[in-house]
């Protein structure tokens, strides 16, 4: 008894303190600016400053950024589930001789660091005459979504009977009717697993919105916080308003889908 | 069915779009890093063909470079000693916490799920000289003395980077090994337990040797993310105070960004991913020995 109650006392104090930065954010962002500089840690304010999340809204453009970001990773997510679908059905089911070389080829993707494209994308994408465009986001997004997905994928139609796939063929189902009509429903749980997982990724990027996009046409929402680099950079509770707004969506998707996401990272563990 | 589904037609129509946009995007773009590494251009105007003159630089004479990978290695070190041991600890602890082991579990890992603009951002608030928590909390307990600028000083620096990173991945290490406990058959609780074991003794001697695989796994997956990091540092420090924080990503920012050293920026990126591919490659054949089975 006595252990128990040593046990779950450890890990709630662990747990309070590993929260408690994000607890400390939280009560900050309801402070006016002026009350940031007292000696208590947490504080209750004289009046909730709502105004901070008004004034975050406005001077961080946080709806402009916000509409930016859904945007951006909604394509990226959808894109990269399909491809990887069909790339993930290429390697498993189709019958051809380079498909081990071509799905390790992919997996090594795992393994490059996204910064070191970040370099020769700038020059690629200034060719193109891409810069300052969504899709300067979209494309690598989808591309360096591609090695974990493939692999979740790949392993999810592994469990997959084949018998089904044959009556479809056998009642006049082509190859595609196949993949997108029976497969895509079967699979929905690896895609979404998929789909979570390069969500909070992509939501979160922020080094490549940085380096690609130059005006506030199509930045993404982490770009909230940084406007207040500048001009309102004494707006201290403005400041931990917005960052408070850009941790909930995150916090509350994951919370929704823990057991995908959970799902998702070990899969993606012990297979790679 | 064996006809439809070697039909070469229908592979490359399947294949190449992705294929495609990989190659596009993560291949073609090391082959140009590759060659821009090789000049001495600018980022504008013309330059000229120098050779592996970038390379040699890089690799005999850049201290920061050096320090980058030291820094990466100081970063992989507090990673295995510090966080790794606290995560496994707690795994098992989360295992044995009855109806709220759900909710442990969730909440280490909510800081993994924000945006590391919001957490680096976060802890430089933290870290504040004035009005940041630490130096409150210090005051609080009559450790005056302690309080100073956190992330100004060039030695303190770098552990306080440390620190947010390791705070940041816990949640992730946690689970992994939690995911490693859960693969563990529950028989071989029972039978530990009928034989009289211990609970000390049944997690020493029985648990944790049949954790190795996913230690394994662990560990190349803490050696690349140490390798790879760079938004912390970028947001939270760029490297400084004078270099003392700095990581390769973004070293080779800087460089190209700032110094307008583009080609040289370039010849860093190369030896990152080849860095990259010898480690994680060395790593999966060092561990493929003797993988355990239960």
């Amino acid at each position: 008894m006595l252990r128990k109650i040593t046990l779950q006392s450890t890990l709630w104090i662990f747990a309070l303190l590993q929260l408690f930065p994000l607890i400390w954010l939280i009560n900050y962002s309801f402070l006016n600016s002026g009350e940031f500089f007292g000696s208590a840690i947490l504080k209750w304010p004289k009046k909730l400053a709502w105004d901070n999340y008004m004034n975050a809204f406005t001077y961080g453009s946080v709806p402009k950024f916000l509409l930016n970001s859904l945007f951006i990773t909604t394509s990226a997510i959808l894109a990269a589930a399909v491809l990887s679908l069909m790339l993930g059905y290429a390697f498993t089911r189709m019958e051809w001789k380079l498909r081990g070389l071509f799905m390790a080829f992919i997996m090594l993707g795992m393994i490059v660091p996204i910064h070191a494209t970040l370099l020769p994308n700038f020059t690629l994408f200034n060719w193109l005459n891409l810069l300052d465009n969504p899709l300067t986001l979209i494309l690598p997004y989808i591309a360096f979504s591609l090695p974990i997905s493939v692999l979740i994928m790949s392993g999810f139609l592994g469990t997959i009977p084949r018998s089904i796939e044959e009556s479809a063929v056998i009642d006049g189902c082509t190859i595609y009717g196949v993949i997108f009509r029976i497969m895509m429903p079967m699979t929905k749980p690896a895609l979404a697993t998929v789909c979570i997982m390069n969500f909070i990724s992509w939501w979160n990027e922020f080094i490549m919105a940085n380096t690609f996009l130059m005006s506030e046409k199509f930045k993404t929402l982490p770009f909230s916080i940084m406007k207040f680099a500048g001009q309102y950079s004494s707006n201290y509770g403005a400041q931990f308003a917005v960052m408070t707004m850009i941790a909930l969506p995150t916090i509350i998707i994951y919370l929704l889908f823990t057991e995908q996401m959970s799902r998702g990272i070990t899969a993606g563990a012990v297979k790679g | 069915m064996h006809k439809l589904l070697s039909n070469k037609m229908t592979i490359f129509a399947l294949v190449a779009p992705g294929m495609f946009l990989f190659l596009f995007m993560v291949c073609f773009p090391i082959a140009m890093s590759a060659y821009y590494g090789m000049t001495d251009w600018r980022g504008i105007g013309a330059y000229q063909f120098v050779g592996l003159d970038n390379y040699v630089q890089i690799l005999t004479q850049d201290k920061v470079f050096w320090r980058s990978l030291l820094n990466a290695l100081l970063l992989l070190a507090a990673t295995l000693l510090i966080q790794h041991p606290i995560a496994l600890l707690f795994s098992i602890f989360v295992t044995h916490s009855g109806r709220f082991e759900k909710l442990f579990r969730t909440v280490f890992f909510i800081p993994a799920v924000i945006s590391i603009v919001v957490t680096s951002k976060m802890w430089v608030s933290v870290f504040h000289p004035n009005y940041g928590m630490l130096n409150k909390v210090l005051s609080a307990v009559g450790l005056e003395s302690l309080k100073q600028d956190w992330l100004g000083d060039p030695k303190l620096a770098i552990w306080c980077v440390i620190f947010v990173i390791m705070w940041q991945g816990f949640g992730y290490a946690l689970l992994l090994y939690y995911a490693g406990l859960q693969g563990i058959p529950k028989d071989l609780f029972e039978a530990a337990e009928l034989d009289g074991a211990g609970r000390v003794k049944l997690y020493t001697k029985v648990v944790i040797p049949l954790l190795t695989p996913m230690v394994r796994v662990a560990v190349v997956i803490a050696v690349t993310a140490c390798l790879k990091q760079m938004e912390t540092i970028f947001l939270m420090t760029n490297g400084g105070p004078v270099n003392t924080t700095q990581f390769i990503g973004n070293y080779l920012y800087k460089t190209a960004f700032t110094s307008s050293l583009y080609g040289y920026g370039n010849a860093i990126s190369v030896i990152f991913v080849i860095v990259c591919l010898i480690i994680t490659v060395a790593m999966n054949r060092a561990f493929k020995k003797d993988v355990g089975e239960f």
